[in-house]
């Protein structure tokens, strides 16, 4: 092609892609939609700087004052401290104990030949197929019967098992994507099972783990019903279930509120600034392949 | 070699079971025995402390008559009827990042900010904001549109709207990144091609990405029925919790309320079991979607 009609070929292209009117209103349509998305954190951040006061003539403003008093009443008043270290360990049994669970059987999954092992892997992702929350009522009763309401064991034990299918179909399919070359020749060389997987697949495969690991500790710190109906005391709630104790039946401190439910926003909104990548390796898991 | 690399071969067949076991035995364990638990509870009466009492199919006779559950599934269809919206909309909206609008990076993290809240938050937030006095009446008496200010949760035919606007809100940027993700793996230079040869935008969407998308397409379509189905229930919870009256229950609101407000948890089982296998057939389409290769 010569650089004539090259250049026409260029000129015409760009003609037709960008019709700035178009592009314009699109523009500003997302924008919205950000502002949008913004909107509830800067809403619970303004208005743990305003006062009740303040609340009461306008739920809309900026922040009146610099002092984090309504903070103080949240960590003071609402047990927030216990809710938040009740949410850290819920979190860290889940990751570790998914971690464990998932790792050796994806790798039975991916790299070791043995008979029955398709049949077993459709089984075990035969399960997200059940939708969670229907099993509220049947966990419960498990739970009475093991002793565990009120135990944040139970919801680490819920919590692994209800990602259980998902947290095996990812590292399965990342493993599968392994060289069998550099395993081969551990097994020439008479690693164990056991060495191969701990100290030449686990660490060729950290994004992965990452991924495993932030998108469990998102999902485990979001959670909400399970933890409702599980955990009951005062000091075993995790934050999403305590921090609604903040919102009395007569009257709320509307500030601590928003102190508080920004407490339990913000440690997950700097996991996903920090971690956006394997955040997104998750959900885009089932839609690339 | 080849007879040491058997016996190898043997010893690893072991291992690959004995790896994979524990992991099988905890979802047996914590969800395959529920969901036995949830269908023998089914068949009985129970008030969680006596002995349960086998009545057969009597929780599924009440079921068909009750008023309650009947019109609990009708909202969870009415929650299901933006389903469309929810698969298309976040389509176009992830088609205007991928074509690098300005600003698209900062759109693509923004958007998924809703997604990273925890629902309870997300509900928190939304009840304040549709309150009597709350932001959204106040923007309304601001702009000179008194006329429009309601009280958006006083009635389940404003309610129920607001709440399919809040979910949809929730998970749109959680559908542009799935959007996103499988653009990404679309030969960029069919949309070259098509540029040259003088399509628009719109055509090539539609034309082009939107059939290479077909598979996540269906997936989103799964993810976004059940969770109009079964997973409504933080935001029923706190937004309106049911009310007024049970106008805006949701059927698992409703098992939940059955179960732990009145006791009743044979007939709680049943209705979470008539809901599940409603949306077994949805479940068992995305699995058939993920494991498409395995077959």
């Amino acid at each position: 092609m010569n650089v004539k009609a090259m250049s026409a070929v260029i000129k015409r292209s760009t003609k037709r892609r960008r019709p700035p009117i178009l592009d314009g209103i699109a523009v500003l349509g997302l924008s919205l939609l950000a502002a949008s998305a913004v909107f509830p954190v800067l809403f619970m951040a303004f208005n743990a700087f305003r006062t009740q006061a303040d609340w009461d003539a306008s739920k809309l403003g900026f922040p009146t004052t610099l002092s984090p008093v309504a903070f103080e009443r949240a960590w003071t008043g609402a047990n927030i401290p216990t809710y938040f270290w009740n949410s850290v360990t819920v979190v860290s049994g889940t990751v570790v104990l998914s971690l464990f669970l998932a790792a050796p059987a994806s790798y039975a999954f991916a790299k070791i030949q043995w008979p029955g092992r398709s049949v077993a892997y459709l089984f075990t992702l035969s399960w997200m197929a059940i939708p969670s929350l229907l099993l509220i009522v049947p966990i419960y009763i498990e739970m009475v019967q093991l002793h565990l309401i009120d135990n944040k064991l139970s919801v680490i034990l819920v919590y692994s098992a209800l990602n259980l299918s998902f947290n095996v179909y990812l590292l399965t399919t990342f493993f599968r994507s392994l060289p069998n070359e550099v395993l081969e020749s551990a097994r020439i060389d008479r690693a164990s099972v056991h060495r191969i997987l701990w100290s030449i697949v686990l660490p060729m495969s950290r994004s992965a783990i990452a991924t495993l690991v932030v998108f469990n500790a998102l999902w485990a710190w979001n959670e909400f019903v399970f933890a409702l109906i599980l955990l009951q005391s005062d000091g075993s709630l995790t934050l999403t279930v305590g921090v609604l104790q903040l919102q009395g039946r007569f009257g709320t401190d509307y500030p601590a509120l928003m102190a508080g439910l920004l407490i339990t926003a913000v440690p997950m909104i700097g996991v996903y600034i920090f971690f956006q990548r394997y955040i997104v390796q998750a959900i885009t898991a089932g839609a690339v392949k | 070699m080849s007879l040491a690399n058997s016996a190898l071969r043997r010893s690893e067949a072991k291992w690959g079971f004995l790896y994979a076991a524990p992991a099988m035995a905890f979802i047996i364990a914590f969800v395959g025995y529920p969901l036995g638990s949830l269908v023998y509870h089914s068949f009985t009466k129970w008030d969680g402390l006596s002995e349960p009492k086998w009545i057969g199919l009597h929780n599924f006779g009440t079921l068909l008559s009750d008023p309650v559950f009947r019109n609990a599934l009708i909202n969870n269809c009415l929650f299901a009827l933006t389903v469309p919206l929810q698969v298309t909309v976040p389509l176009a909206l992830a088609y205007l990042i991928h074509r690098q609008l300005p600003g698209w990076r900062w759109f693509r993290t923004m958007f998924f900010l809703p997604a990273i809240l925890s629902t309870v938050v997300v509900g928190l937030i939304a009840s304040l904001v549709l309150q009597l006095k709350g932001p959204l009446n106040e923007v309304l008496s601001a702009v000179g549109l008194q006329s429009l200010t309601h009280d958006w949760l006083a009635s389940s035919k404003t309610s129920i709207p607001m709440i399919i606007l809040v979910v949809f809100w929730a998970n749109f940027g959680y559908n542009v990144l799935i959007y996103l993700g499988g653009m990404s793996v679309i030969d960029p230079s069919m949309r070259e091609a098509a540029l040259i040869d003088g399509a628009r935008n719109w055509t090539i969407l539609t034309r082009i990405y939107a059939p290479n998308l077909r598979r996540v397409m269906e997936l989103v379509l799964v993810t976004s029925t059940v969770t109009a189905f079964a997973y409504m229930f933080t935001y029923v919870y706190t937004i309106t919790n049911g009310g007024p009256g049970y106008s805006t229950y949701t059927t698992e609101f409703y098992a939940y309320s059955q179960a732990f407000a009145s006791q009743n948890l044979g007939y709680a089982s049943a209705v979470g079991l008539a809901l599940m296998l409603l949306l077994s057939a949805i479940g068992f389409i995305q699995i058939r979607l993920l494991t498409r290769d395995e077959r």
